[in-house]
This record gives structure tokens, sequence and C-alpha cells, in this order.
């Protein structure tokens, strides 16, 4: 039986920290593009791996070490399933998004990529997809190029700057961490197919699977990248999904224990993936909580988190654009987006927004995002960014709201 | 907590001492990496042992750190370099009457930042 996302209050139970106060109120938080809070089951899963059955993986042959594995190679059954991998072998588990992406910038880019290809990005992209590719580029002499953003948030001409740049891979954001703009990857990806040579393509899931079902065999993308602790999971796992015959070219990206097959003096033999991919004891708790924070999102029902996700996003929207002197970046439209929304009030700075906001117990982010070349480009330095979550709820939006005519009675003289 | 107090308020609705030196003796562009705030300080230094005669500011900057700048150029006109290289952190966040969130201490110091690096460039 799937739950109604309409049981709010059922799931805010679940989440103890929504029950603290912040500064006397109670804590209304809005960061969730920065990181979810944990509901009680991830919690409970991994301190009952540390006391139940904390052993090694991989390695012993004690019942706590086969319990361990269990557990651990549990949860990589149950992300490949969540996100429609052929199989656990094209799931590796890195820290985080950022490690996930470097790992192939290091391991398939250096194999892959020559002098003089291109790497094609968009101008939208978190500093994490941006960064190790201009790290990449210094080291081999490859070309980055960039596909623009409209006004209103949207990839321009996508398909007329692939047949241009004639890229030998794209790596670009699912969802923006700033503007919510949920891009169109499957038709992207649907397009680069029909090209020869086809572009090898990596996605930037960390905004997206929270938020939406994500299936990247119906995708059709080569590598996908996603973040445990932006879905209700623990800090310090992510994930990277790769096709497995594509896995199986690439060289080790770290070297060590657990991802050897034999090892001599000079050479050594490696595992297949993914374990190949996963050097030394790895973040095994956290893994179990990711598995544990999968199946609640799972029980929540993923298309009902993004109705309900739509319906906060298109509330906020309104009310905010109900606000005199607030500017939102990206689309008016709650369908083409995920629930992040940036926006500037007139006069205000953001880091004084969100202060003002903080004494009312409203946790919003203000900054660049990681994303400086964005903000650029909408020619701000930093901007003010609510984002949602399932247990997020109208009332909260409306406190927001409030929060933000506060900070305009305190900041600007009338 | 009550950072927004009527002194800082007053300090960054009408700062002190914004605008440009001619002929500085010391000056530095400062920028803040969290937001991409910046500063720009100018000082003119005059007499036997020098003093500040003259300090200005040019800010992109918030609340916090355009009340810290105008209250900094207030405070160190007629400071010798030795009397400048003693302004500290603790007496920023005083100005502020301790009511600064940590995050927030960075918007704070932003205008020190400025003044020591001009004054190590100067030296």
């Amino acid at each position: 039986m799937k739950q109604k996302m309409g049981d709010v209050q059922k799931i805010r139970r679940d989440f103890p920290i929504l029950h603290r106060k912040v500064h006397g109120k109670p804590l209304v938080y809005l960061d969730n593009a920065a990181t979810t809070q944990k509901p009680r089951p991830v919690i409970d899963a991994i301190s009952k791996y540390y006391e139940e059955y904390n052993a090694n993986v991989h390695r012993g042959i004690h019942a706590l070490a086969e319990e361990a594995t269990a557990a651990y190679e549990g949860a990589r059954s149950r992300v490949a399933e969540f996100i429609g991998a052929r199989n656990s072998a094209e799931i590796i588990f890195t820290r985080g998004t950022t490690e996930a992406i470097n790992l192939v910038a290091y391991s398939w880019g250096e194999k892959f990529l020559k002098k003089g290809d291109t790497v094609l990005l968009t101008l939208m992209e978190h500093h994490s997809n941006l960064v190790p590719w201009q790290l990449l580029a210094q080291r081999k002499k490859i070309n980055l190029e960039f596909i623009h953003v409209t006004e209103e948030g949207f990839l321009e001409e996508p398909q007329e700057t692939i047949l241009r740049v004639k890229p030998k891979l794209l790596a670009l954001t699912h969802v923006s961490n700033v503007l919510g703009t949920i891009n169109p990857v499957r038709e992207l990806i649907k397009f680069s197919k029909t090209l020869d040579p086809k572009p090898y393509i990596l996605i930037d899931g960390a905004q997206a699977v929270p938020h939406f079902p994500v299936n990247v065999m119906d995708l059709g993308c080569d590598f996908y990248a996603f973040s445990s602790h932006k879905m209700l999971g623990p800090t310090g796992v992510g994930v990277l999904y790769g096709r497995e015959e594509i896995l199986r070219q690439m060289p080790p990206f770290l070297g060590g224990g657990e991802m050897i097959k034999e090892v001599y003096l000079r050479e050594s033999k490696f595992k297949d993936p993914p374990y190949k991919f996963e050097a030394g004891t790895p973040n095994i708790a956290d893994v179990i909580g990711l598995g544990a924070a999968v199946a609640y999102l799972n029980e929540a029902g993923m298309e009902n988190i993004r109705a309900y996700d739509q319906e906060l996003t298109a509330y906020a929207l309104e009310k905010l654009f109900g606000v005199k002197d607030l500017t939102i970046y990206g689309s008016r439209d709650a369908a083409r987006r995920g629930g992040v929304i940036s926006f500037n009030v007139a006069g205000i700075h953001p880091h004084d927004l969100a202060t003002i906001l903080d004494e009312e117990g409203i946790a919003v982010r203000s900054g660049n995002h990681c994303a400086m070349p964005l903000h650029t480009h909408f020619k701000i330095n930093a901007s003010a960014r609510a984002s949602f979550a399932l247990y997020n709820t109208k009332e909260e939006i409306d406190i927001l709201v409030e929060g933000i005519k506060r900070a305009k009675k305190i900041l600007l003289v009338s | 907590m009550d950072i927004y107090r009527d002194e800082m308020l007053d300090h960054a609705r009408n700062p002190r001492n914004q605008g440009k030196v001619a002929n500085p003796t010391f000056e530095f562009h400062a920028s803040n990496p969290l937001c991409g705030d910046t500063l720009d300080l100018q000082i003119k230094m005059q007499g036997k042992p020098p003093k500040v005669s003259e300090v200005a500011f040019q800010a992109n900057a918030c609340t916090v750190s355009v009340a810290a700048a105008s209250m900094l150029t207030e405070k160190i006109k007629g400071m010798t370099t030795s009397e400048l290289s003693k302004l500290d952190e603790k007496e920023v966040i005083s100005w502020f009457g301790g009511s600064l969130t940590t995050s927030r201490t960075e918007c704070a110091f932003l205008p020190l930042k400025a003044l020591r690096e001009a004054t190590r460039a100067g030296f």
C-alpha cells in the first residue's frame, strides 16, 4: 500500500529533527537542496549496524562479517532497483556526487579522452560537474564548451550546440540546484544516440533522484551520479551508476585493498566492477543508511513525492511572485521545475535576508550555491534559495513569505 | 540575537567614508568567496610618524560588511601603522555587540581583511 503524500503530518513524525525549535520558533527547514533531514528508520539502521553487526565487509568469514556484507550488498541491490540499473555491478559507492564525477573524469576521462576532444557542459552546472572537467582539461588539453541558459532558465539550443561542438562527452545536470529547471535529458540522450560518433553522456542527478522517479535504462545515459544525503540518507555516500560494458573498460580510480584479485610486487589484477572502483574499507554504515532511505522513499512512492513537490512548488511560486520587488530566477511553470526556488529581494543582500529568516526559525540558503558561473550569467553575486522535501508544508511557505516581509520592514527604508 | 540594531542599520544605510581617496598610500580589493561580495579600501597616510589622514571604501556587499566598513573607517582615522596592525577580530565583533552568528562574522571581517592586506602590501 503506497502512502499518500496528503499524510505529510504522518511523515513529519518520522523526522525527529523537525520537532526542535530554533531561536524559540519551530524549525522551518527549507534548505533541502543542500541536504535533507533524516527519518527515524535511517538513523536506526545506522545505529543497528554499529550496535549489532559491525564488521568489515567482503573479507571475514565470521557471522558479523557475513551479516555486514549482506546488509551492504543488500543496499547496493536496492539502489540498483531504485534507479532501474541492469544489475548491482553498475552501482559504485563513492563519497558523494562530487567523487562520483571525479571518478569518471579521472578513470574514464584519462583513458578515453585525448588532446583536442571536447567535453560539453552547461552554464547551470554545480561546481562539482565543472571543476573536475577543468582539471582534466588542463591535464589532457581537451576543450570545454557550454550550452547556454535562457532568461527563463532553460537550456538554450542544446541540440544545435551538440551538433556544432561534436562533444566526446556531454555532462549535464538533470535538475538545476539553483533554478530548479528539469532539463530534457531523455530527449537530449535520444538525440545524441542518432549521431555518429555518439557522445558519451553523464548526468548529475543530485537534485533529481530525491524528487521524482529516475530510470537510468529508460534515460539511456552512460553515467548517472547522485548523493545519499540529499535523499534522506546519511552524508558521506554517493552513487555512480555506469553502464557495465563501459565500467569494464575503465581503469581503476583509487588503488588499495578491496579492489584487487591478485597482488604481486610490481603489478596487480583487479576485481570486476563495481569492486574495482571501491578501494579500501567502504563507508559501510552509511551505505546501509542509504539503503534504508531508499526503502523509505519507495514506501512514500516517488510518483507521490513528485506530485507533492510540484504542488508545493506551484504554491510557493504563486506566493513569492506576490511579494513586491522579489525576483525569482528560472521558470514560472512548476511542471518544468523541481522544488528549488532561488530569488532576490531588491535592496536586500541574501545573507541579510537569511539571517533575519533564521531569527524566525526558517532555514534557507544564501550565496552562489556552488554555481558561480550561473550567478555571473544572471549578473548577480548571490541569491537566496528555498528548497523543499516531502515533509514540507504550505504553512511553512506562508511562514517564509511572512519572514521575507519582516526582513523588508527591518532592512528597507520606506 | 539582534544583529540589526539601530546603530548597525544606521551605518549600513548611511555609510561613512564611502568613495575614493586621491593618491592612496595603501589600497586593497577584498572579496568574500562565500557570496562573491567585494570591498575596495583606500587609505592615505600623512605626517611623522605617518597617520591615517584619509580613508574611503566602496562595497558591493551585505549590510554587515558595509556597516563594518563604515565603523572601521571611522575608527582608524588618525591611527599609525602600528595601531592599525593591532586592530583585531575581537574588536570588530564588539562593534556588533556580540550579536553576530559564526557564519556572519566572515561578513564583518571583510573590511579588516582588506585593511590587513592593504597595509601588508604597503610595508
